[in-house]
């Protein structure tokens, strides 16, 4: 069986034009769907009004987590700063510290500048680290930030998606990535709500010592410690954009205006100052009438007002109108889709490209495999091969082997340069290269296996070049559309998609999926695909084995 | 009393309705250089690949070594060497590494293959071009190759089905001469061809086959002195008296043919043909046209089953 494993992989290997395009071939192809289409390749089109949102805001503070937080930096300073998920707990109680404590100064000096992200997020941080408990901390942090509440707004409106973006790189802060974004052309408009956003929010009123954050054309995202980052060259859609998040903004901030000067016409403060506006009224202006006025008057504008809800929390409450219906149309995390240079290295398209192309030409060699089988027969060598000392099975293997290994070269070959050239990651930044690797190589000889169980079973059914060449091609071709190796998967109905895994091309291609672009990829599902596809694999090859006619 | 090297065993095979071999039956000893003889379409190759394993009879057996001829039998393959009648090389490999390869699906290995291979290169004559792909010989050399592919693991049994198919003459003494020194090495030698004149010049004993059935085996004088030789003349005048003269001659049959055309049929052209010359010197007669024709394969054959070889 070696001498023919080793006679056929020499075989291969002489014809050097085919070894070279059976390589390149797929990485030019690679290449040029890479550079031709753009980003959100492979996602089904969606043609709702995207909104960028970069959320700083700190929200509400609870003074005793501060409090709890700042006390357990003093005790522990070394063990904040060193450990990772403690991380981020240091840095939330340092800019806890920084905008609502400033006592914490001497501690907050002590400790090194670091780059923080959402606010609410850090808080929980801090609070499980003291009290070992998410829910705990979940109860101390109850009342959700103005942020997020603009953000459920937008994202209960129809017609958007809103997506929040968040820096994954330490030196760069996520509002410096939302100005390179906008920069770059890729986004026509980003949004900020600043850290001070809850506390600024917290402060509008119609009463004179509150914020109005109103002017002529909305809400002035000065006073509200919000920001708007636009492309001057995408005008148009910027404008859109802004003109949304207005409304929204409007929605979110009116009825809590509303509402709060509602109840301030009950509150004795407002009393006095009736009384001080009309005097005549001071005589009657006892202390219990004064009890009585406030929520009298209150009632009276319910009553006059009675369309709409004027201590209503939300636009809906406010106007009595039905709420929204949540259809968990929830913001999405910034995806970093495009690449960088002229080979765009990094987008996330090759992500897709890679394997999907990967996996149709390991089944491209069910042509090469097949014209081996062929070529023996037309040359007679078949009839030395069945005369000398071999058996069927040794004369199978000996022929399936090489093929395997050079398919599985092949699909190493391609993802490494998937790597190198086109800037791919093989898993997840949180796993090493070896726990890549270790999940990686199954994948690929699996795959080839399965490959070459096909190319075998061509082999042994077909009896000329020419059969070769149309169950081949009609396999490949046919195969590779039906699997969404040419035709992402995400495109087909949920049906198809189903019906895809009959190939084994679909169950590779979910496995790269999982590996190349779930940032947590489920590894049972990992293992499974390469127990499917070596199981195609030993079937075909079985199939093979008992079609095969050497005769 | 030895064991016969190759025993075939009144060997069946049908294709459908189609018989291929008709229960063919011999013997080939050890060191024999066995021909079969047979136009195309006569059965040899079929025969020859059921001895190589290639096919199974559809009745009767066939022994090799006085082991009978399994599809499984893997061992008894090591004693065998086939040519077959395709160009069974590879085209893209050189003729060293064909060669290497076939040794070591035999089992062969390490510095005894590459010695092998070497002694194998100048038996075939290819020493010059070992390193230079096969496609680029030419139809000779490829057979030559062909040849030399079976001989790398020692066979005991060589069987060559038609291995001068399309060669040159230089070639095709080149191949004798290599089937001759096998065989006077020890080697057993099946040689099928339809070339009456290659198995007349190398085979001591030879089978005869036509539409599937062994139509005569026996040594190759055995073969041939079933029939006579043949003094076919002409003369002006065939007149009574001389049919009577020669008609008189010793151990002869005299033939009519048309025209002024005689055949003497005869078992010794050497003793009746002055014999003749006296009857015709004696009767003043001169001679227009005279030929012999000794026994042959090819008239064997037309004896045996009334058409020429290369019909």
């Amino acid at each position: 069986m070696w001498p023919l494993a080793k006679k056929e992989l020499r075989l291969l290997l002489r014809d050097r034009l085919s070894a070279a395009i059976l390589l390149l071939m797929p990485l030019l192809i690679i290449l040029a769907l890479g550079l031709l289409t753009g980003e959100g390749f492979g996602q089904k089109p969606d043609n709702r009004l995207r909104i960028s949102l970069v959320d700083e805001d700190l929200g509400y503070v609870d003074p005793v987590a501060v409090r709890d937080a700042l006390a357990w930096l003093q005790v522990t300073p070394s063990a904040g700063l060193n450990a990772i998920p403690i991380q981020a707990g240091t840095v939330g109680a340092v800019h806890v510290a920084n905008h609502f404590d400033a006592e914490a100064a001497p501690v907050i000096d002590a400790l090194p500048r670091l780059t923080w992200g959402p606010y609410l997020q850090v808080q929980m941080g801090v609070a499980a680290e003291m009290t070992q408990s998410a829910e705990a901390s979940k109860a101390r942090f109850r009342r959700p930030s103005w942020a997020s509440r603009v953000r459920l707004d937008l994202e209960q409106t129809e017609g958007l998606r809103v997506e929040l973006i968040s820096s994954r790189d330490e030196l760069i802060s996520s509002r410096e990535k939302a100005k390179e974004l906008v920069g770059n052309r890729k986004r026509s408009a980003v949004f900020i709500f600043g850290p001070r956003f809850t506390e600024r929010v917290d402060k509008c009123s119609f009463l004179v010592d509150g914020i109005n954050p109103f002017y002529r054309d909305g809400v002035s995202l000065e006073e509200i410690d919000a920001a708007a980052i636009k492309d001057p060259t995408q005008g148009t859609s910027a404008a859109i954009m802004e003109q949304v998040v207005q409304v929204s903004l409007m929605r979110v901030i009116l009825p809590w205006m509303i509402g709060r000067a509602f109840r301030k016409l009950g509150d004795p403060s407002f009393m006095t100052l009736l009384a001080d506006e009309v005097p005549s009224a001071r005589i009657i202006m006892t202390e219990s009438f004064r009890r009585a006025l406030g929520p009298g008057i209150q009632r009276a504008l319910k009553n006059l007002f009675r369309n709409y809800n004027l201590t209503g929390e939300n636009w809906a409450d406010l106007t009595k109108s039905d709420p929204r219906v949540d259809v968990g149309n929830r913001a999405k995390e910034y995806d970093e889709e495009g690449g960088n240079g002229p080979l765009q290295r990094g987008a996330k398209r090759y992500q897709i490209l890679v394997p999907s192309y990967s996996v149709m030409f390991a089944f491209s060699l069910v042509l090469t495999v097949g014209w081996l089988f062929v070529s023996e027969r037309r040359q007679g060598t078949l009839k030395r091969l069945r005369a000398a000392p071999l058996s069927r099975w040794q004369i199978l293997l000996g022929k399936l082997l090489p093929c395997l290994a050079l398919s599985f070269f092949q699909g190493l070959f391609l993802l490494a340069a998937g790597k190198l050239v086109f800037g791919m990651r093989w898993g997840p930044d949180s796993w090493s290269m070896g726990q890549q690797l270790l999940w990686l190589l199954p994948l690929v000889a699996s795959t080839s296996f399965a490959a070459m169980g096909i190319a075998l079973l061509v082999a042994a059914w077909a009896r000329t070049e020419v059969q070769v060449a149309i169950a081949g091609t009609l396999l490949v071709l046919g195969l590779a559309l039906i699997s969404g190796c040419l035709v992402p998967r995400e495109l087909m109905p949920d049906a198809v998609q189903q019906l895809t895994l009959i190939t084994p091309h679909a169950w590779a291609l979910d496995a790269y999926a999982q590996l190349f672009l779930n940032p947590e990829p489920n590894v049972a599902m990992v293992r499974t695909s390469c127990l499917v596809l070596s199981g195609f694999g030993a079937a075909f090859v079985l199939l093979a084995w008992w079609l095969l006619k050497l005769d | 009393m030895t064991m016969p090297v190759l025993e075939v065993i009144a060997v069946h095979k049908n294709y459908g309705a189609h018989a291929a071999l008709k229960g063919v039956s011999f013997c080939v000893e050890a060191g024999e250089m066995f021909g079969l003889l047979g136009p195309n379409g006569a059965g040899k190759t079929t025969l020859l690949s059921i001895i190589s394993h290639l096919l199974e009879p559809s009745a009767g057996e066939v022994r090799i070594f006085g082991q009978k001829v399994t599809p499984n039998g893997l061992e008894l393959r090591r004693q065998l060497g086939v040519v077959p009648q395709e160009l069974a090389v590879y085209g893209e490999l050189t003729a060293r590494e064909n060669l290497h390869f076939f040794g070591e699906i035999y089992g062969m290995r390490g510095a005894a293959l590459r010695q092998r291979v070497q002694e194998v290169l100048a038996a075939v004559g290819l020493e010059d071009r070992a390193d230079s792909r096969v496609a680029t010989y030419s139809g000779g050399m490829k057979r030559r190759l062909n040849l030399g592919a079976a001989l790398v693991h020692r066979p005991r049994l060589l069987l060559l089905d038609e291995p001068t198919t399309g060669v040159d003459p230089q070639s095709r003494n080149h191949i004798f001469e290599g089937v001759r020194r096998l065989n006077a090495d020890g080697v057993t030698v099946v040689y099928t061809s339809h070339y009456m004149e290659e198995v007349q010049s190398l085979c001591r004993r030879v089978g005869i086959m036509d539409q599937g059935c062994l139509k005569a085996c026996d040594t190759l004088p055995g073969l041939l002195q079933k029939l006579q030789s043949v003094i076919r003349f002409r003369i002006p005048h065939v007149t009574p008296h001389l049919r009577e003269r020669i008609k008189g001659l010793p151990e002869i049959t005299l033939r009519e043919r048309a025209g002024d055309l005689l055949e003497v049929e005869c078992r010794d052209v050497k003793a009746t043909l002055p014999r003749l010359m006296t009857v015709l010197t004696d009767l003043h007669l001169a001679l227009v046209s005279l030929e012999t024709e000794e026994p042959n394969l090819e008239r064997v054959f037309l004896d045996l089953t009334g058409r020429a070889l290369r019909d």
